[in-house]
């Protein structure tokens, strides 16, 4: 496992994905490949990247080699559902950046959770019925412009409106990060997605 | 002293008979003066006379010929939304993937795109403020114009996958910020500021941006100054820091520093460069004048002894920042001399 941990975390994709083959070849249940395998790589590199150290560059291609192997290991979103659960991401509407929100989706699901993906340029209704929808356990906002925030702040009210109360709001991204989590009106402003990954795994949330 | 001078002398280290205070206000310009965003950013008249009303209204010691930073990849052939009441956006980038770079020309800043408004707003400006106000034209860095031209995911992963071709990338975009800014500095900027949020540590670590970026800056900058530019400015957004230490080679003259950088570690890291900053953008909406108050104080007094600092935000003022703000910054500065 040391070998596609290794690979997972210098990015080098080709590398991590004909080590999962090799573990599958051996034996190894896929589900361990995942738990013992993604789940650590993403932790390691998490401790690797202080935040005098972050960057959006080495966390892309470690995420793209785990999505890789996650893909190869699970064919076509073969995964059942983890234990975790589900969690809805979006870039609300009138934001067309959407590179934050992806490296969130990969670090979530790095870390063993589902994610449902409503884009960019996201409604707030839209958000909100997809939580509904796929019984989220939580839903993460991310922004990079301000003009964003008057929207950002509707959300957990929507959520309330829709029977929803109990799912966290957690919000990321340049622009909402300068902000706090009672100007949001959410439940926490992350400064990287592994802030977010870590919010979900320690205080729970409602759903599944 | 008028604000062209005190800003000279500021930059050379001589006395001043106050700290500069420049106001990053670009979009904000247009609503003050009740201008849709589309107009102020597709017309480079409607820019110049929001421009110059703000400067009117704020006393500030400069004005921005600057619209987006979707001018240089529009200008390459991307396709932009242009929303009436919003900066624009990519709809589709000029490089669908890296090999069709050979096919792409470098634009001609007088006929492409929207780039001649934006000299006729550069022009008009240096017209209306002459030596009197520092006009500060704008051109994107390589790094921050390749991940336009491409997406930024593709322009990253171009750059870990295919580092040849991404280099390639790089001069092109070296090559297009060049003729911009010179076209700019023609039209009557006092000098282009380079704008590069993609280079920030934020997004790709230091050791890349000295290995891509660094020598292409440098030499960007030093053809600005060949060509008449007062001085090299360099604004890179974010957690900057352990990339400061890096400018003096670049050849900066003004850095920028953001909110997430400390005065003591902007201050620690460039000792004689000029620094400008760095009260949080956020706070033009949020506070109020008596919280800008304070902080401009706070940095006003952290630089007393040092000088060689222009009061500033971290970055753009946002267009729907509270005047009475923006009036409290300019206010901070202009009170103590």
């Amino acid at each position: 496992m040391d070998l596609l941990i290794d690979a997972l975390i210098e990015g080098d994709r080709t590398r991590a994905v004909s080590e999962a083959e090799r573990l599958i070849k051996a034996g190894v249940e896929r589900e361990r490949i995942v738990t013992e395998g993604l789940e650590v790589a993403m932790k390691r590199l998490e401790s690797k990247c202080t935040l005098e150290q972050f960057n959006l560059l080495e966390i892309m291609v470690a995420g793209r080699a785990v999505m890789e192997v996650m893909n190869h290991v699970y064919p076509g979103g073969s995964r059942p559902v983890p234990a975790k659960g589900t969690v809805v991401i979006a870039t609300l509407e009138g934001d067309v950046h959407d590179l934050g929100k992806n490296i969130l989706r990969m670090v979530l699901v790095a870390d063993g959770y589902r994610v449902v993906d409503c884009g960019r340029d996201c409604p707030v209704s839209l958000l909100v019925e997809t939580a509904r929808r796929e019984n989220a356990r939580a839903v993460c906002v991310s922004g990079l412009i301000t003009s964003l925030i008057p929207l950002v702040r509707l959300v957990k009210g929507s959520l309330r409106h829709a029977g929803l109360a109990g799912i966290p709001v957690i919000a990321g991204g340049a622009a909402l990060k300068m902000a706090s989590p009672e100007s949001l009106n959410v439940d926490i402003v992350c400064d990287s997605a592994f802030d977010a990954a870590n919010f979900l795994d320690n205080a729970g949330g409602a759903g599944t | 002293m008028n604000s062209l001078e005190r800003i000279t002398a500021t930059l050379q280290g001589r006395p001043a008979d106050r700290v500069p205070v420049i106001a990053q206000v670009f979009g904000h310009a247009a609503v003050a003066s009740g201008v849709s965003l589309g107009s102020y950013v597709g017309d480079g008249s409607v820019l110049a006379r929001c421009q110059a009303e703000a400067l009117e209204r704020y006393g500030y010691d400069a004005v921005f010929a600057l619209m987006d930073t979707s001018v240089e990849t529009e200008a390459a052939g991307s396709v932009l939304d242009h929303p009436d009441n919003d900066y624009p956006t990519v709809q589709s980038y000029a490089l669908a993937s890296a090999d069709e770079l050979d096919d792409l020309p470098v634009p001609d800043p007088r006929k492409a795109g929207r780039m001649p408004e934006l000299l006729v707003a550069a022009r008009i400006l240096r017209e209306e403020v002459g030596n009197d106000t520092l006009v500060v034209g704008c051109v994107l860095g390589p790094l921050t114009i390749a991940t336009q031209l491409m997406g930024m995911e593709k322009a990253l992963y171009c750059a870990i996958d295919e580092p040849d071709r991404f280099r390639d990338i790089l001069d092109y975009a070296t090559e297009l910020a060049r003729e911009f800014g010179k076209a700019q500095i023609e039209a009557g900027v006092h000098l282009p500021l380079v704008f590069d949020p993609a280079a920030s540590p934020a997004v790709v670590p230091p050791g890349f941006f000295r290995e891509f970026e660094l020598p292409r800056l440098g030499a960007l900058f030093a053809g600005f100054k060949r060509h008449g530019s007062l001085a090299n400015w360099l604004h890179i957004a974010g957690p900057a820091a352990p990339i400061f230490p890096l400018y003096p080679e670049i050849g900066v003259d003004i850095a920028n520093f953001d909110y997430p950088v400390s005065a003591a570690a902007a201050q620690a890291a460039l000792p004689a460069t000029c620094l400008d900053g760095n009260i949080k953008p956020l706070s033009f909406v949020e506070d109020d004048p008596a919280g800008i108050t304070r902080e401009a104080g706070q940095l006003l007094d952290q630089f007393a002894d040092r000088g060689r600092y222009i009061l500033s935000s971290g970055c753009e003022i946002p267009p729907e920042s509270s005047p009475r703000n923006i009036e409290a910054m300019v206010r901070a500065a202009v009170g103590r001399k």
